[in-house]
């Protein structure tokens, strides 16, 4: 029995994000119903794959009028969808006409930019979202043009999931149903919550600019090498105290050093020196080196791997992270269970309505 | 009344990824009760800098991620702290940790252990690797971040891996954990029991690098997987762009800016990005976002006011633009440098360009669409004794929004209201617990 087999969704999404987002819902046996419009609908460029994601589990019905997909929306637990915020109005979609139909219904809105401010109506597309964070800018090496990472969004697929738990737990409880709202600018906000914390609490123009890397704040935590293959070392020892007298003979250096014995002495007073040294000594082997060095030694760290790693690894498929879906692989199920674990995705099914 | 309220969470973890998930059920009024070495606590609490730049009168890192719960200092490797631990999870809705196995099986508080006590605890895991992993390797966010394959694709060819920001992966991590409790939560409704849950911090950290790590894992083409040059951008309406440096210009204020300027001014401020300012720190970039059709390319061409562009034949097409997609981008580079990205912005604007500006964390910090969604907040700090400004609520909720109440509890404040009001002690059996030395 799925964990949420009790639970009916009706999915007007169609943006990759909000659609993954359900798709969490359906892995735990939730009924999904894929609304596609007859007419029109959301375009978006969708890359290879992401439908295996988005789609999976869900069941799919054609709506051919909004009188219908009313009607289907009150017998439902949940609606969600992103259509922007003037189009649900207009197509009486919005919370306010669907809750006067069903009190408990539970409404969950995937927005570019939420529901409130001047910019509520702008595009849902995570570029915007993510040029508006303030992280692009610090990502890449000192004079390198600012970097998205297209990950922002994925925050906001698994808060969409999360939000509709928090309203149905309430709704159990009470029977009132609510309306729940992320955005992509809240998903992005929230991935970059450290760094947007810190300059709130600390400010200053260090933390607003690129850090190159071989200024990191701790040679020993952070900052990437590079070996003599060309591939990537990053070390994480922030408390390097614990490592350090395993560590420095791997990088041909004493403990006792009289530059470097100390925590304070690594991470503040020769700290660009220990990391120009660091970078030396990375280069002398290749990766394969230290990585076996690492993991003989029980130091924290590893080597920069590509997407070839995720896809050829065992560990990855055996905690079904990555699995089959149709005869592709596909990423699976990043929530282990023991007594309602998330289901193999099942076939999508077309339903005729 | 809250979301949760009702629901008590035992937190057992440190760090990030473990406390972050707790915060966000105590944010929707759980009652998350944080459980902490008397000797020290979290060692969260000890983080004195952040990128070297000392963390200030405040330590923000661990403050917001403990903030809304309350903080039981307890020694779990005496038997007396154990035995309280014990009494809790009879009491207990959810028990949440990221530590160790080695130390859970110290401390006898592994699922297994834990389910004889309270059948109904839902017991949520925040590891590493996994349950079907057997590794005892550390996990940081960054060496798992470095496994999954996404820093490599980031940035222009040749340049170092790129992280994705401080904490990005335990951020996931901790979502996914409180998405994961809400729907054990919910089956323990229909089934009377709880269960075994992990939310690991590679799998977490695999679902964020989706949007490129699954077209690579359908195609295997390493378009997806290496760096990718701004230069050859498949789509050159859809690219970053650097604009020209403007003379620094006075910061503008939240809320400022409300009576009418000049109807220049107030376009500028209603620019779909909010605020511009420059920083001094470098070029002012653009993101535009624009598909590649004829509808999109004749409003960039007639916001540039590039005729020469509008008429080439390399350009004409959305195929041509793709075919000479670099020599394109180089064009646009030269004609985007020559008005700062305030007037790009105003003029994309007039024209129905969909572009933002690059901010920086001084932006955001002010952005009024982030105030007034409550992406930001204030709250009283008593550290400091003054209202701070945190991350407020990126997810919101309409009849039972989630709130920030009180930053992180100082170490085992609530030791005493939680054994006698909760679990029943009497004073002298707080004493005696001090005296062994169990609490704090």
């Amino acid at each position: 029995m799925g964990a949420l087999s009790d639970i009916t969704v009706i999915d007007l999404t169609a943006s990759f994000w909000a659609s993954a987002g359900t798709a969490l819902l359906a892995d735990f046996g939730a009924d999904v119903m894929q609304v596609e419009e007859v007419k029109g609908g959301k375009k978006e460029e969708r890359l290879p794959g992401w439908d295996l994601l988005a789609r999976r589990n869900k069941r799919r019905a054609m709506v051919a009028d909004d009188a219908g997909l009313r009607a289907t929306i009150e017998e439902a637990d949940v609606f969600a969808t992103d259509l922007s915020f003037p189009e649900l109005e207009a197509r009486g979609l919005d919370y306010d006409t669907l809750a006067a139909g069903k009190a408990a219904l539970i409404y969950a809105c995937a927005s570019g930019f939420g529901p409130e401010g001047s910019d509520r109506d702008l595009p849902a597309l995570d570029e915007l979202a993510a040029a508006r964070t303030g992280m692009m800018p610090v990502l890449p090496q000192p004079g390198e043009p600012p970097v998205y990472t297209g990950a922002g969004q994925m925050y906001s697929s698994v808060m969409l999931a999360l939000g509709v738990m928090l309203a149905l737990h309430h709704l159990e409880e009470t029977g009132e149903g609510q309306r729940v709202d992320v955005s992509l600018f809240s998903g992005n906000m929230y991935g970059a919550s450290l760094d947007i914390q810190a300059y709130l609490a600390i400010g200053g123009e260090r933390l607003l600019h690129p850090i190159s890397r071989l200024d990191a704040g701790n040679p020993m935590s952070g900052p990437s090498y590079p070996s003599s293959d060309g591939r990537w070392v990053t070390l994480t020892m922030p408390d390097t105290d614990r490592y350090w007298p395993r560590f420095a003979p791997v990088v041909g250096l004493d403990p006792a050093d009289p530059r470097f014995d100390t925590h304070d002495k690594r991470c503040e007073a020769n700290r660009l020196e220990l990391i120009q040294y660091l970078d030396g000594a990375f280069c002398r082997q290749p990766a394969v080196h230290w990585k076996q060095q690492i993991v003989e030694l029980g130091l924290s760290g590893d080597v920069i791997e590509a997407y070839d790693y995720p896809a050829n690894d065992e560990e990855a498929r055996r905690n079904r992270y990555v699995i089959d879906v149709e005869g592709s692989d596909s990423i699976g199920l990043p929530i282990y269970m023991s007594e309602t674990p998330a289901a193999m995705p099942a076939e999508a099914r077309a339903v005729a309505r | 009344m809250n979301a949760l309220s009702g629901i008590r969470v035992i937190d057992l973890t440190m760090w990030f990824q473990g406390p972050v998930a707790g915060q966000h059920l105590a944010d929707f009024g759980a009652e998350v009760i944080h459980v902490e070495r008397p000797q020290g606590g979290d060692l969260g609490r000890g983080v004195r800098s952040i990128k070297a730049v000392p963390v200030g009168d405040w330590n923000q890192y661990f403050l917001i991620i403990n903030r809304n719960k309350k903080s039981l200092a307890l020694d779990l490797n005496t038997d007396q702290g154990r035995e309280v631990m014990y009494k809790l999870v009879a009491e207990a809705d959810v028990f949440l940790t990221n530590l160790t196995s080695e130390n859970l099986e110290k401390w006898q508080v592994t699922y297994d252990h834990l389910r004889e006590i309270n059948p109904r605890l839902v017991y949520a895991m925040c590891s590493g690797f996994g349950p079907f992993t057997k590794s005892t390797r550390p996990s940081f966010d960054l060496t798992v971040q470095a496994l999954t394959g996404i820093m490599t694709r980031l940035g222009e060819p040749s340049q170092p891996p790129i992280y994705l920001g401080m904490g990005s992966g335990d951020a996931m991590g901790g979502l996914m954990a409180a998405y994961g409790i809400m729907v054990a939560l919910h089956a323990r409704r229909k089934t009377g029991r709880g269960q075994f849950l992990d939310a690991s911090l590679y799998g977490a950290q695999l679902f964020l690098a989706a949007p490129t790590l699954q077209p690579y894992l359908a195609t295997r083409d390493e378009t997806y997987s290496k760096q990718q040059s701004r230069r050859n951008a498949p789509n050159p309406l859809s690219n970053t762009y650097p604009t020209r440096r403007d003379a620094p210009q006075e910061r503008l204020e939240v809320g400022e800016g409300d009576d009418a300027g000049s109807e220049d001014d107030a376009s500028r401020r209603n620019a779909p990005a909010g605020r511009l300012y420059d920083d001094g720190g470098g070029d002012k970039w653009l993101f535009v976002c624009m598909p590649n059709n004829q509808d999109a390319w004749a409003k960039l061409t007639t916001a540039l006011y590039t005729p020469e562009l509008a008429a080439d034949p390399r350009f004409a097409t959305p195929e041509g633009r793709a075919e000479h997609n670099a020599a394109l981008i180089a064009a646009l580079d030269t004609v985007f440098a020559k008005q700062t990205a305030a007037e790009w912005i105003y003029r994309f604007t007039a024209a129905g360009v969909v572009a933002a500006p690059i901010n920086n964390l001084a932006e955001v910090a002010e952005d009024p669409q982030a105030w007034a969604n409550n992406y930001f907040t204030k709250t009283h700090c008593d550290e400091v004794n003054r209202q701070v400004t945190v991350r407020g609520l990126p997810i919101s909720l309409s009849k039972t929004p989630g709130s920030v109440r009180t930053l992180g509890p100082e170490l085992g404040q609530h030791t005493e209201e939680i054994l006698t009001e909760t679990l029943g002690y009497t004073w002298d059996q707080v004493g005696e617990l001090k005296e062994a030395g169990a609490i704090l």
